[in-house]
């Protein structure tokens, strides 16, 4: 049986141990050796909207473990732009390679892809629901910044509403057990309470909403910033008054316990301010190097191949 | 005359299917469906509106002269109307009885809400939804994994 990956929802807490462990092996493994994992293997990416960090890290994966990467980068540089229907691309594509990656605006089409396909295949974003990838590399960051993923408190901060990012992530640790989850947005911007579980669904985490940054920092192991779209705002004069209210920089963070780290899915614009890149606290540029160990633990698993 | 002696005055079935305790307002909602059935072109129907119920106040009913239901149309029937029974009768008697529960999934009975799932942008993608939440009939859509209540949901009808 082919496996695919496509929703955090399809990963018991085993599933997601293993990428865990996969990636922790091969920050062992020497480079050269890597690059006999997968040699000859063809990687397509198949991107219908851009996203050039995504699709670097997963090329850059697939390189380093000695396979090729082909694709489009845009839809309208396909033959999609004379409205072919992704199952015939899809039926198509998959004759020239060995594993898809997919991102796509509309909800649900990786998962069409993975039907169809013979070949696994790995969503890289649909629209608003899933980006399991992205999500693994972060759970792989925690782990590694804490040495667990259990016993911590973890403050979300910013577009908590519409951030895929941040559902995901919940979504997934929620599956382990003793977190302590603070959640800091504007009013505007608060958590959907379906993300809430009731508490007998899961063992030992507590949700708690403030409004106040500072008392996060003080309290919280890990910050996890997002961006606050003005897009999202109907009211211009809203987002002024709150876009500085989640702005991290070296004067806010004095004073702030020693443990503390920050994640940010990147890109960021205002949200962590130059300042804080220098300090102990930035972990955002070790995510995008953990996303290329635990994209190459993906496609490692999903071609079946050992590290 | 009283209620109970007009329903009397329907035709009583010999073999065929009866479908009881129909929600009042809901028996031409389900007649539709059956309608849109091909098997169904020939079968002699009756449609019965508002009959006095003992349980229910009110109900609808339909008798139809037939051996079996198709699956598909129960299938459509329960997303529409969990909860109604369906009685087989041979020999003016009640061979067969069952309620029809709310299916735990159902391929292509159903149309997403989310306009920007895939389902709704691609042609020939079948819907595809999962009860995740039988007490407050709550459906999950396989693809845009977003969790429907069950009478937000429009049925597709073939
Ligand atoms: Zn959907």
């Amino acid at each position: 049986m082919k496996r695919d990956l496509i929703s955090l929802d399809d990963l018991s807490l085993e599933d997601i141990r293993g990428y865990l462990d996969l990636a922790t092996h091969l920050e062992t493994v020497p480079d050269e050796r890597k690059l006999t994992r997968l040699p000859g293997a063809i990687m397509m990416t198949m991107f219908y909207e851009p996203s050039t960090r995504t699709r670097l890290s997963f090329e850059a994966a697939m390189c380093r473990l000695g396979g090729r990467a082909i694709g489009f980068a845009a839809a309208d540089a396909t033959s999609v732009a004379k409205g072919e229907s992704l199952v015939d691309t899809v039926r198509t594509v998959e004759n020239y390679a060995d594993i898809l990656v997919i991102r796509h605006p509309k909800e649900g089409t990786a998962r069409v892809a993975g039907e169809i396909s013979l070949l696994p295949v790995i969503n890289a974003g649909d629209g608003a629901n899933q980006h399991p990838s992205q999500t693994l590399l972060d759970l792989y960051t925690i782990q590694r910044l804490f040495g667990r993923i259990g016993n911590l408190k973890i403050a979300f901060v910013g577009d908590l509403k519409y951030s895929r990012t941040v559902h995901s992530l919940i979504r997934a640790l929620i599956k382990f057990s003793h977190l302590d989850f603070v959640l800091v947005s504007p009013e505007s911007l608060r958590l959907p309470t379906y993300l809430v579980p009731p508490p007998e669904q899961c063992m030992d985490v507590t949700f708690r909403e403030t409004q106040s940054l500072e008392e996060a920092i003080q309290s919280c192991d890990l910050v996890y910033m997002t961006r606050v779209q003005r897009e999202r705002f109907p009211d211009s004069l809203e987002f002024e008054r709150v876009k500085d209210a989640y702005c991290l920089d070296a004067d806010i963070l004095q004073g702030a316990p020693s443990h503390l780290r920050i994640m940010h899915p990147l890109p960021r614009v205002n949200e962590i301010a130059y300042s804080v890149d220098r300090t102990t606290y930035a972990s955002y540029f070790t995510q995008v190097r953990n996303g290329l160990i635990m994209r190459q633990a993906i496609l490692l698993t999903l071609l079946g191949v050992a590290p | 005359m009283s209620d109970t002696d007009r329903v009397l005055l329907i035709p009583k079935i010999d073999n065929g299917i009866v479908i009881d305790h129909i929600p009042p307002g809901f028996g031409i909602a389900i007649l539709e469906i059956i309608r849109r059935d091909p098997a169904m072109r020939d079968v002699v129907v009756t449609l019965g509106l508002n009959y006095h119920s003992s349980k229910m106040g009110k109900k609808d009913l339909i008798k139809l002269w037939l051996d079996e239901l198709s699956p598909r149309v129960v299938q459509h029937i329960s997303l529409v109307c969990p909860g109604i029974t369906i009685k087989k009768i041979t020999n003016y008697e009640v061979e067969r009885r069952y309620v029809i529960r709310p299916p735990q999934s159902a391929r292509n009975l159903l149309r997403c809400l989310n306009p920007s799932c895939v389902t709704n942008t691609e042609p020939n993608v079948d819907t595809n939804f999962t009860m995740v939440d039988e007490e407050k009939k709550k459906l999950k859509c396989m693809y845009c994994e977003r969790v429907f209540s069950l009478k937000d949901l429009k049925p597709i009808i073939p």
